[in-house]
């Protein structure tokens, strides 16, 4: 097995099975780190907790809901405002979060009185909103609060309202990962199925494992609404909680983050008989099969194709300028989970990069089985790295840019490497042709900002150039271009705006007149 | 009309003001040099933090976590903690403290973290990091009380007591500086350095602002060496600059070891500075010297030009920490402002006691309410539902969208301001700090006023 | 000529290792349902053999077996040199191979977790 030792790691043996190197010859029975194992205390992992994969990750895209936590306030405030999953209702979901601020008399008293009393002032405070989701923390699963029961009592006694009760706390699992999982097996045991919805298509999805990450979700679901597709619910981002009751209405559940949504489309497939198909937002090539592979489910792939080709003809230029000048540039690839194998091969092909790593947080062995497949020889793939570890791998591979979080992407800041906010985005959305685009734009400013550039230069020793007064990224990229590329008419740099979710939520669409007479079940 | 001090009413949390007292322990930690701090607890509770913190500073700081998983939530996870600090030994060897800092989960579960400190102290330590300083610190702070305030304040507190030692008097005076900024570490270092006076400064924050070098450092970090804690038994006086955040380590010292205290005012605003220099004078026997009597000029002559011009009768609301909150207000005093609306962020009781709050109520005039165990709701109901009128918020980025959804100019101050550039180089207290906050106030109602063509015109002749 | 199989089976897992997700479900139940679906409408797609699609599984995977067979064509000429049998041993090829990566061979610990 192909692993590899990190020096920093050397007195912790545990970490040898958790980086390998895919070489020439190895495949994934030979080349495959563990993964998704208790974390080893001390090391500085990036990973987080399980009530934050609930809460934080999944739940909170939810966009008409009272999202409260049943504890102290500390687990609500730290999960609030560190996203950019917005919505169309104003981002209410962003805006207010809510604890039950659990003290030290209620830990020793109980606080299910002190939560009834919440949930009535929540929904008092926000009259226009019935539906919220509860969430344990550490505090309160330790002490045995019964947060279904008290849920329960107030549904009885407002029957306006609907609540969904998820009981992930902090230290259920390995990493955030355990929350993903409660959440996504808690929401269907509860609530799928328990609203009927009315179905305005032949060709009815749920969208699962998508979080509108600064819009992404908003344009995948223009391109289905432009083949007269019907997204019943989307799972989680921009979704609406009473949409995604009635998920088991749906054909076909599109899949995007199996790590964090799989869970509930295998459920829906065994308890609805739902099919699943897992595609890719990211890339030309990925995002045309997989708005063909929809098209083809439903016998409109002729909708598909036309997306495809007029939104090509509009954006490849584009992306290929950017390819010409990021060729060859390495990339450490390390996200959370499940970008790894969502961008690995696709930034590689489109966009010419080299990446040299990929890391998962909290991922699964799953994830790196897709991460490494989707990775040339000689990447190094690291499960749960931690802070040493992440120091020692960029000054062995040398990255020009990482892709990663926000607080390692400071780290990376430091050794003069930039950074892009996997997570976040920078000047996303990067989901759609369009998005893509813009991902290779932010990529190359990173790569070729002329700050950075004068971050290497040590002004005690180094010679200073009297006559460079400025530079621009294209002064930089373009140095080692051919003539014919840096001039060509056939490219062009990005020509987007820099909003472009709102024009997407004021259009109209075609009318597909159905087929068949619709059964409004 | 009067000052009117009183709780919230509902019993729940919309939007907090402050997060839990483990993120208050966890900055007191990042203070100081050659530390990393274990929490002990779920892995969210250090994760989160050190985002927190990465915001606000656009930094990354060392913490690290014993991850606590279900089996040590269900039998106990002091092991845990063993093995941190163990890792945390081999893998950093220039680590010398460790505070262990304990969240809500572990405080539940009822694990020892004084037993684990001691039997690392008689076992791991002495058998394999013989010859090698380590301090280990349990720090209590779980997050069902108090807030981040009181977990900055008694961790300090427990920080200081474990190190201070008499030895002989040193001459200097500590200086708490509470929950600041690096900025605000430069401005009162400036005002002590204008006194010559030698200071222990809790906690050396400065270099938080760690710059990007050509050889490439990897890391921000504190600057309190163990030596300086140790010296603090040592110094002829101790000033807390705030009451909340700091306060109970002095109080610890001056019953420890005698040394004469003085906790408070917090320098917010040209009055507060000057009881400052006073105290320190007091304490130093040194005089205020001529050059801080013409920063103080400065400082005055661009207050002067603000206040009756386009400060006075501005309604404005403030919340954050209580000694922010507070300082500024008196401050929005002095400036003609009116100081409607105070919101501290969590439940301590002795608000009520504190004489700054006193003073409000025996002499504010105009209707006034400090809201105590407070949250933003308490600020944005008010606008929403029951017609507050305000001209200027004060307060930190987590009340953001109160400012942009109602239309209410805002002046980011305190912790986090993650939504605006660089502002923890720039001092709140001092002289340097009255007038950047008097600037900073002015020009955010001006861009208003032009925003909202209220009176922009004005600024033509001024 | 086992070389050159052996060779053009790499070629087309190397394909579907880059491109595709379906081999990656969770458990191996699921996997070897997605290996066995979509590799054989693959197969009878490539070989103008009737394709079962009736049933939403069925659709599902086919759907993925038309964009695999597309891909195959546009990116190996040399499979269009094939006859139906030579198409037939190479698939199985294929599919055996595919099992092994994704299931026999597999490190993944979770495949054999009997709940998701």
């Amino acid at each position: 097995m192909p692993y590899h030792k990190f020096k920093c790691s050397e007195c912790i043996p545990e970490r040898e099975k958790h980086a390998v190197v895919k070489g020439p010859g190895e495949d994934l029975t030979s080349a495959l780190p563990l993964g998704y194992l208790n974390t080893i205390p001390g090391s500085i992992s990036e990973r987080g907790c399980a009530y934050c994969g609930a809460k934080h990750v999944i739940g909170t895209p939810m966009k008409d809901v009272i999202h409260m936590s049943h504890g102290p306030v500390g687990c609500t405030y730290d999960t609030w405002q560190t996203k950019r999953y917005i919505s169309d209702n104003d981002n209410f979901q962003l805006k207010y979060t809510y604890a039950t601020d659990m003290k030290e008399k209620h830990i020793i008293f109980g606080a299910e009185k002190l939560l009834k009393q919440n949930i009535i002032e929540a929904f008092k405070a926000f009259p226009d909103i019935k539906r919220m989701t509860l969430y344990q923390t550490c505090a309160s699963a330790l002490i045995g609060d019964d947060i279904n029961a008290v849920a329960a009592e107030v549904m009885e006694e407002m029957p306006e309202v609907d609540i969904f009760v998820c009981n992930a706390p902090g230290f259920g699992g390995p990493s955030q990962s355990g929350g993903h999982h409660k959440i996504n097996i808690a929401w269907i045991n509860q609530k799928v199925g328990n609203v009927e919805p009315k179905i305005t298509s032949e060709y009815v999805i749920n969208y699962v494992g998508e979080y509108n990450i600064q819009g992404d979700q908003e344009v995948m679901v223009d391109y289905f609404r432009r083949m007269g597709i019907q997204v019943l619910s989307t799972f989680t981002g921009n979704g609406s909680y009473d949409d995604l009751r009635a998920m088991h209405r749906a054909h076909l559940n599109v899949l995007e983050c199996a790590r964090s949504a799989e869970y509930i489309c295998n459920e829906l497939r065994v308890r609805y008989g739902t099919p699943r198909l897992d595609i890719d937002g990211f890339g030309f090539e990925a995002l045309s099969s997989s708005l063909r592979k929809v098209g083809l489910f439903f016998g409109i792939e002729d909708r598909a194709q036309a997306i495809i080709d007029e939104e090509t003809a509009r954006w490849k230029p584009e992306l290929d300028w950017y390819k010409e000048r990021l060729k060859g540039k390495k990339v450490c690839l390390w996200p959370g989970g499940s970008k790894l194998w969502h961008w690995a091969h696709a930034i590689h092909a489109e966009m010419g990069v080299e990446v040299v790593s990929v890391y998962t947080k909290f991922g699964h062995q799953g994830d790196m089985e897709k991460g490494i497949a989707r990775c040339e020889e000689g990447a190094l793939a690291i499960d749960d790295p931690n802070e040493l570890e992440a120091l020692e791998a960029m000054e062995m591979l040398k990255p020009d840019i990482i892709f990663t979080g926000k607080r390692p992407g400071e780290v990376a800041k430091k050794l003069r490497v930039p950074y892009l906010n996997a997570h976040a985005y920078h000047n996303g959305p990067y989901k759609g042709f369009e998005g893509w685009v813009r991902f290779a734009r932010d990529i190359y400013n990173g790569i070729y900002s002329p700050i950075h550039q004068l971050s290497f230069i040590d002004i005690s020793k180094d010679e200073i150039s009297t006559d460079t007064k400025f530079l621009t990224q294209k002064m930089i990229s373009d140095v080692n271009l051919s003539e014919e590329v840096a001039c060509s008419k056939d490219l062009r740099e990005y020509t987007g705006k820099y909003e472009t979710i709102t024009a997407l939520r004021n259009k109209t669409y075609p009318d597909f007149p159905a087929q068949k007479k619709l059964s409004v079940v | 009309m009067q000052c009117e001090v009183k709780n919230k009413e509902r019993a729940g949390v919309i939007n907090p003001i402050l997060t839990c007292q483990p993120c208050g322990a966890q900055y007191a930690s990042i203070g100081i040099k050659e530390c990393i701090g274990i929490v002990h607890g779920g892995q969210g509770c250090v994760m989160f933090v050190r985002l927190l913190f990465s915001q606000h500073f656009k930094e990354s700081f060392e913490l690290a976590s014993s991850s606590l998983h279900e089996d040590g939530a269900v039998f106990g996870a002091t092991h845990r903690v063993e093995e941190a600090v163990d890792v945390l030994l081999m893998r950093y060897p220039h680590v010398k403290v460790i505070p262990i800092i304990s969240t809500c989960s572990t405080e539940v579960i009822g694990d020892d973290i004084d037993g684990v400190v001691l039997k690392l102290n008689n076992g791991l330590l002495k058998e394999k990091y013989a010859g090698r300083e380590v301090h280990l610190i349990p720090i209590h702070s779980p997050s069902f009380k108090g807030s981040m305030v009181s977990g900055y304040d008694v961790a300090v507190k427990d920080i200081v007591s474990h190190f201070a030692k008499k030895d002989k008097p040193n001459g200097k005076i500590n200086l708490f500086t509470g929950w600041v900024n690096p900025g605000d570490v430069t401005a009162i270092k400036h005002l002590l350095s204008e006194m010559q006076v030698d200071a222990t400064v809790l906690f050396e924050i400065e270099s938080f602002d760690s710059p990007l070098m050509p050889d490439g450092n990897s890391v921000s970090y504190g600057n309190t060496t163990i030596e300086d804690l140790t010296e603090t038994a040592d110094a002829l006086g101790t000033i807390a600059l705030n009451r909340y955040e700091g306060g109970q380590a002095a109080q610890y010292l001056e019953n420890e070891f005698d040394i004469p205290t003085i906790i408070g005012p917090t320098p917010i605003g040209i009055r507060n500075t000057d009881i400052f220099l006073q105290n320190v004078k007091k304490m130093t026997g040194k005089p205020i010297p001529a050059s801080l009597v013409r920063e103080r000029g400065i400082a005055l002559d661009a207050l002067t030009d603000l206040t009756h011009m386009f400060f006075a009768d501005k309604k404005v609301a403030i919340y954050g920490n209580a000694d922010l909150v507070i300082g500024l207000a008196e401050f929005c005093l002095d400036l003609e402002m009116k100081p409607v609306l105070l919101l501290l962020g969590d439940d301590n009781t002795s608000y009520p006691d504190d004489p700054r709050i006193k003073a409000l109520q025996a002499n504010v005039s105009f209707q006034m309410e400090v809201i105590m165990n407070a949250d933003l709701w308490e600020l944005e109901n008010r606008i929403k539902n029951e017609g507050l009128e305000l001209d200027l918020i004060l307060g930190h980025s987590k009340g953001r969208f109160i400012s942009i959804d109602y239309n209410i100019p805002m002046v980011r101050v305190g912790f986090p301001t993650y939504d605006r550039a660089g502002l923890h180089r720039h001092p709140v207290v001092g002289y340097a700090g009255a007038t950047w906050l008097g600037e900073e106030m002015a020009n955010t109602l001006f861009t208003d006023m032009e925003y909202k063509k209220n009176k922009e015109w004005v600024l033509n002749v001024w | 000529m086992e070389d050159m199989m052996k060779d053009r089976v790499e070629q087309l897992v190397d394909y579907i290792m880059k491109n595709c997700l379906w081999q990656f479900h969770s458990r191996a139940w699921d996997r070897e349902k997605q290996n066995e679906g979509i590799l054989t409408k693959t197969m009878q797609i490539l070989c103008e053999e009737p394709v079962e699609k009736e049933t939403p599984m069925d659709k599902v995977h086919w759907v993925d077996a038309v964009c695999l067979a597309d891909a195959f064509k546009e990116h190996y000429s040399w499979l269009a040199a094939l006859d139906k049998g030579e198409i037939k041993l190479l698939m199985q090829g294929l599919k055996e191979r595919m099992d092994y990566l994704t299931i026999t061979g597999s490190l993944n610990a979770e495949l054999t977790d009997p709940h998701y």
